[in-house]
């Protein structure tokens, strides 16, 4: 099952919320100056470690295709930087399809564990899972002062990056993500639009995560992180009835229109996904719309991701033809066992 | 590395002159080489000049980098030291932006505790820590907690409460043998 296929709390808002611990082994450089026999022990070693079991499926990522190495990236279990990277690696998957350990990313080891709605003590649980299982066995590097000890010195301490992916049409619309932006920088969190910065192919999501990972623990990170998502979401709440009740016939209007596109639409982009899915799931929520719901949106909008759908359909060769795929997995996904068309 | 006029604060200011095959180098906090430059025993013009060979260049491009320290004024003139593991000197840090292994942070520690600082607001880790490391760690999370409430209670001119927490922190230090001090 993949977070995605699943529901969770306040999904109205938070589509999901993910923890990753950034570990190493002492004994081994960093990054390129890794050569390939120690990249391969290392990979060794993790797999050893974790993988004892039936509950931990190891894949030698730098064997998959492009398309599946992008694919994964696109549906948020590895990083773009792991997608695209070179030379050996390693993704070790739990079988609940919630944890996925990246080796050799930016640092040796990365824990990433991504959970449904806003979950961010169940992420952080299962990655702390993983993440004694890997002390157990092997000697990793951390220092009393400086915490654990990463490539990077922005990850320094805790090693930790929590965040949720919010859906944000009130705020984004009221105009007032920039200011939300320089707020939350002041208290050591950050937020990024979905599809990069500056994006506007964003569906109206962001993901707000801890910037600062030496000082603060890993409870105090998750209880700040929290008690701001909740005052967001209440927040994002009162602004879509806001923007609801200034003219509830217009956002009607193109709630409807965007669903009727879904359902009828031969030939549709990724650009006019995004808008689409945020269109409809603003309207789910509120109530306007009643025959679709938020999980079965974000099941489309990852099922519909470029590589995913060149990965999941044979025929899908050029722009074209995946517009056409798109199409088709959009109608196909609707009348899914929660649709009623 | 120390101020060598100082011997207080951390060195951040590395400078070289070399006048007519004359050497001289100098490696100063933030406030000493302010006055150095000052009562003008810095020449820090010359940097402008093309005076001073293409490292400084090289390196001074690098100071919108994470390791935007230390701040060179002049090359640097002692021999570069060496991560004992991966080999990395404190150039290739800069130039990368990032640590060359995990050893790394100890060997240039007095180096990149100002970097750390900027970006993290501190240089003391709290949380989590592998099971070798676990008890200690508690240990001082107990401590650093038990001094944050001292102070607060002494805000509060609650000095009783000080008191208790005062003692409990000496037991737990006596009991340590002041180690953790």
């Amino acid at each position: 099952m993949k977070w995605y296929e699943n529901t969770g709390r306040d999904h109205d808002v938070i589509v999901s919320s993910r923890v990753r611990l950034a570990r190493n082994l002492v004994d081994y450089p960093f990054g390129n100056r890794l050569d390939d026999t120690s990249k391969k022990e290392i990979i060794a070693k993790v797999k050893d470690a974790l993988c004892d079991g039936k509950k931990y499926t190891f894949r030698d990522f730098a064997s998959l295709s492009e398309t599946e190495r992008i694919a994964a990236a696109e549906e948020h279990t590895v990083s773009p930087e792991f997608a695209r990277g070179t030379g050996p690696r390693a993704l070790i998957e739990s079988a609940d399809g919630s944890s996925f350990v990246m080796v050799l990313e930016e640092d040796h080891v990365r824990i990433q564990t991504i959970t449904p709605g806003f979950s961010l003590d169940e992420a952080f649980d299962k990655a702390r899972e993983i993440d004694q299982k890997l002390d157990s066995k092997l000697n990793i590097a951390y220092d009393e002062k400086l915490g654990y000890l990463t490539h990077c010195p922005t990850n320094l301490g805790t090693g930790m990056r929590a965040s949720v992916m919010m859906f944000l049409p009130g705020t984004a619309r009221s105009g007032s993500v920039r200011n939300l932006s320089n707020q939350l920088g002041k208290i050591g969190l950050t937020i990024r639009g979905m599809a990069g910065e500056g994006s506007s192919a964003d569906g109206c999501l962001f993901q707000i995560s801890n910037q600062v990972t030496l000082g603060v623990s890993e409870e105090e990170t998750i209880a700040k992180l929290t008690k701001i998502t909740e005052r967001l979401i209440e927040q994002e709440r009162a602004l879509r009835k806001k923007m609801f009740e200034q003219d509830p016939d217009a956002l009607t209007d193109r709630v409807m229109r965007a669903y009727g596109t879904m359902l009828y639409a031969a030939l549709i982009d990724t650009e006019e996904l995004f808008r689409l899915y945020s269109d409809v799931r603003l309207g789910v929520s509120l109530g306007v719309i009643d025959c679709v719901t938020a999980e079965q949106l974000d099941r489309i909008l990852i099922g519909c991701m470029p590589a995913v759908l060149m990965r999941d359909n044979e025929n899908v060769r050029d722009a074209r033809s995946r517009d056409k795929a798109r199409a088709e997995t959009v109608r196909r996904l609707l009348s899914g066992p929660e649709g009623k068309n | 590395m120390l101020c060598e006029r100082c011997k207080k604060n951390n060195a951040t200011v590395f400078y070289r002159e070399s006048i007519n095959g004359k050497e001289r180098s100098l490696s100063l906090c933030e406030e000493c080489a302010d006055k150095a430059r000052k009562n003008g025993e810095l020449e820090t013009d010359l940097l402008n000049d093309g005076f001073f060979s293409e490292p400084l260049g090289g390196v001074d491009k690098l100071f919108g980098s994470l390791f935007g320290f230390p701040q060179l004024v002049g090359h640097k003139s002692a021999p570069e030291k060496k991560c004992s593991l991966c080999g990395a000197t404190f150039r290739d840090l800069m130039s990368e932006g990032k640590a060359g292994c995990p050893e790394c942070y100890r060997t240039f520690s007095d180096e990149l505790s100002s970097t750390i600082s900027r970006i993290h607001g501190t240089t003391s880790h709290t949380g989590g820590a592998p099971s070798r490391f676990k008890a200690d760690r508690d240990l001082k999370d107990k401590i650093k907690s038990l001094e944050k409430g001292i102070k607060a209670a002494v805000d509060e001119e609650n000095y009783e409460e000080a008191a208790r927490l005062r003692d409990e922190l000496r037991a737990i230090r006596a009991e340590k043998g002041d180690e953790t001090k």
